[in-house]
């Protein structure tokens, strides 16, 4: 009988799940994985609860990447991070699809498999989206000298931003806060960044925090936006083509975009 | 002579900014380098738009001008020594703020830094120059810089200021040397070929140089640029890609950029205003065959000649080329070679590859093609999977245009708009009409 193994919606949660059902022994389609509070009943299934533990997660993770290489392991990876209630059960089944192909390596290639085809998917569109924050994002300058940047990505895209930013200032004390998943990513300058979760009392406390900037801010605002306004040509105005390029969702969080100065 | 009150930081970078906008290169690619931890900044690869601007160009460098004062009269340029304008300088220390401040906020990816002529090409450049340092050995700023160099300049700045660029470009201005001679009499091609030839001499050689000791400073690692700028002068669409691509070939370019010419002086040496705005279809066709020319291997000749000297309004380059040559089509995406499928129209060079690898380990049906990016739509003319067509089609130049037409590209309005009678009427000197319908 088909067991799904159901767990938490984290990357942790969902290795484990795979970890859970790796060791059983079954074969394709014969498990699967759902994610808690979103499983569909099926008929004839077994439904199994699978318990989160770092040490599984990193156990799989050794796993991909040793046996599927760094690329497959990205596009997992990415694909984990996505908001698709199915994405655990596509990486697990794609992971079982690589185990018969004479080179596992080459398993994202194989993309009329539709396991994979869903991973490779899932993974682009992740990546499209940490890409296009790597550009859209914007810091303000508390007044604290802390430079904080709000996002609200549909991904949990924390992970691939941290890395670009920690590189690319790596003297600034910064944090990038992403809304949609109450997470932060946090920098101390010339440290590693952290991840951390964000609880209902810090909601509470730091709200308004964020929103008294240094004196200097408000000039910069200025200028930025004074400079996005200059460097448009007006005989080439073409809103179709800015809102293909840069969606809605994105401009609430970007200085250019929003009304007024911040104070 | 009207006296400069002394203008404030936000004047100058509207007045400079909005100077520099018709330079086109807003690029961050090319180069990719990770920050040494001691300052700011990071270069990716593919680089990153930060954001677009309302005519829905990319926003990715910090794009002005060091200055817009000119002692050149080009016809063409708002900046013409002839115009009266609002002139302003930046000082080195201003733009070093600007981009590191700016940069900070990630609101740029990098500096863009172009000038109009002060005094003299060496002494604009020496301006850039020392602005340049500043930015890279005080500020210790790892950023993208797009820096343009002046024509007629030492050999000795340019390669100075190569060392502390990302990108170098050297605008052509325009297509041909005719067309230069009328418009910017203070310019010859052979100044603007000279520090073109020289970027590429000095980058072969920091090449070599860099094998020999890896910690070799680099000579402008994402290569060199230019831009022309379209319809100004009369030249045809097969002119200029053979320009492009004799640029590409010769000069080992990594950019055209083509600019569709905007109106902005009266002069009578430029073509008549005629309400129609910039020619923006026909600067896109050009990117298109831009593109076919450097990653799908067409020749400048497969896309048009002589007899067939400006691109159609309807297609683009390679479906109109596609058309012109249905006997190498329908192709079998199971077994066509890469190169063939670059050639069909809807699919791409990042899909081609795609195609080419998943085919080996499973047979492909269109379901499959759909999800890798193949845009069905326009390519089911030209493919057979498993030796059938999507659907039943004739192969017949006619009915795949109208079927084709259908679907509609993101043509303009005027063009979109047209009925068949009125098509006939449709008479941009640029384009050649050719209704197959």
């Amino acid at each position: 009988m088909k067991t799904i193994y159901v767990c938490e919606d984290s990357v942790t949660g969902i290795y484990s799940g795979i970890y859970d059902a790796w060791k059983s022994g079954k074969e394709e389609g014969e498990c699967g994985i759902a994610l808690k509070g979103l499983v569909e009943q099926e008929l004839f299934c077994d439904y199994a609860e699978v318990e989160e533990s770092w040490k599984k997660a990193a156990a799989v993770d050794r796993m991909i990447r040793k046996n599927l290489g760094e690329r497959t392991h990205r596009d997992l990876y990415y694909a984990l991070l996505s908001n698709d209630r199915e994405k655990g059960n596509v990486v697990l089944g794609t992971m079982m699809a690589a185990r018969r192909l004479p080179d596992s390596r080459r398993i994202m290639e194989h993309l009329s498999h539709p396991m994979v085809e869903k991973v490779f998917e899932l993974s682009r569109s992740v990546g499209g989206e940490a890409h296009n924050l790597k550009g859209f994002l914007r810091f303000r300058e508390l007044e604290n000298g802390v430079l904080y940047a709000p996002i609200t990505p549909k991904a949990q895209v924390l992970t691939c931003l941290a890395p670009h930013f920690a590189d690319r200032l790596p003297l600034e004390n910064w944090m990038i806060h992403d809304k949609n998943h109450q997470m932060f990513a946090v920098h101390e300058a010339g440290k590693q960044w952290v991840l951390a979760e964000e609880t209902e009392e810090m909601r509470k406390k730091q709200k308004e925090k964020f929103d008294r900037v240094s004196v200097e801010e408000g000039q910069y605002v200025r200028l930025w936006k004074g400079f996005c306004r200059a460097i448009s040509i007006e005989e080439r105005k073409n809103p179709g083509c800015q809102l293909s390029h840069l969606p809605l969702r994105y401009r609430p969080n970007m200085t250019e975009f929003t009304e007024g100065n911040i104070r | 002579m009207r006296i400069q009150e002394t203008m404030d930081l936000y004047d100058k970078l509207q007045i400079l900014t909005d100077a520099a906008k018709y330079d086109v290169a807003c690029t961050s690619s090319g180069a990719d380098r990770k920050g040494d931890g001691t300052g700011m900044g990071s270069c990716e690869r593919a680089g990153i738009c930060h954001s677009f601007s309302a005519d829905g160009r990319c926003i990715s460098l910090l794009k002005i001008l060091f200055t817009n004062e000119c002692i050149y009269d080009c016809k063409y340029c708002i900046n013409r020594r002839t115009n009266d304008v609002p002139r302003a300088s930046f000082t080195p220390d201003e733009v070093c703020t600007l981009t590191m401040e700016f940069y900070r906020r990630n609101y740029i990816e990098g500096l863009f830094l172009s000038s109009g002529v002060l005094v003299s090409p060496d002494y604009t450049m020496e301006l850039l120059y020392a602005t340049l340092y500043k930015l890279r050995r005080e500020c210790n700023f790892q950023g993208y810089i797009h820096v343009k160099a002046i024509p007629g300049a030492s050999r000795d700045l340019v390669e100075r200021l190569g060392f502390l660029a990302d990108r170098m470009s050297i605008n052509l201005e325009l297509p041909t040397a005719d067309g230069l001679k009328a418009l910017a009499p203070h310019k010859t091609r052979k100044k603007i070929l000279e520090p073109m030839r020289l970027v590429q001499t000095r980058t072969a050689q920091n090449k070599q140089e860099i094998q020999v000791y890896r910690g070799a400073p680099r000579f402008v690692p994402a290569g060199q640029s230019t831009q022309m700028i379209i319809g100004a002068t009369p030249e045809t669409d097969y002119q200029i890609i053979q320009v492009a691509q004799s640029l590409y070939q010769k000069f080992d370019l990594k950019r055209v950029f083509y600019s569709a010419f905007v109106h902005v002086n009266e002069d009578s040496a430029l073509p008549a205003r005629t309400g129609e705005g910039p020619p923006l279809l026909r600067e896109h066709r050009l990117y298109q065959a831009d593109w076919l020319l450097r990653y799908y291997h067409f020749q400048a000749e497969e896309l048009l000649s002589e007899e067939d000297p400006n691109f159609n309004v309807l297609f683009d380059p390679k479906c109109n080329w596609a058309l012109k040559h249905l006997n190498y089509f329908p192709v079998e995406i199971n077994r066509a070679e890469y190169r063939m499928l670059l050639r069909v129209p809807g699919i791409g060079y990042k899909s081609a590859s795609r195609i080419v690898k998943a085919r080996r380990l499973g047979v492909l049906k269109f379901e499959d093609l759909k999800k890798m990016g193949v845009v069905l739509k326009r390519a089911l003319y030209f493919i057979t999977c498993s030796g059938k067509m999507m659907y039943p089609t004739r192969m017949e130049e006619d009915y795949i245009a109208r079927n084709l037409l259908e679907t509609k590209e993101k043509l303009p309005v005027e063009v979109r708009n047209m009925g068949y009678r009125q098509m006939s009427l449709f008479d941009d000197v640029r384009f050649r009409e050719n209704v197959m319908l």
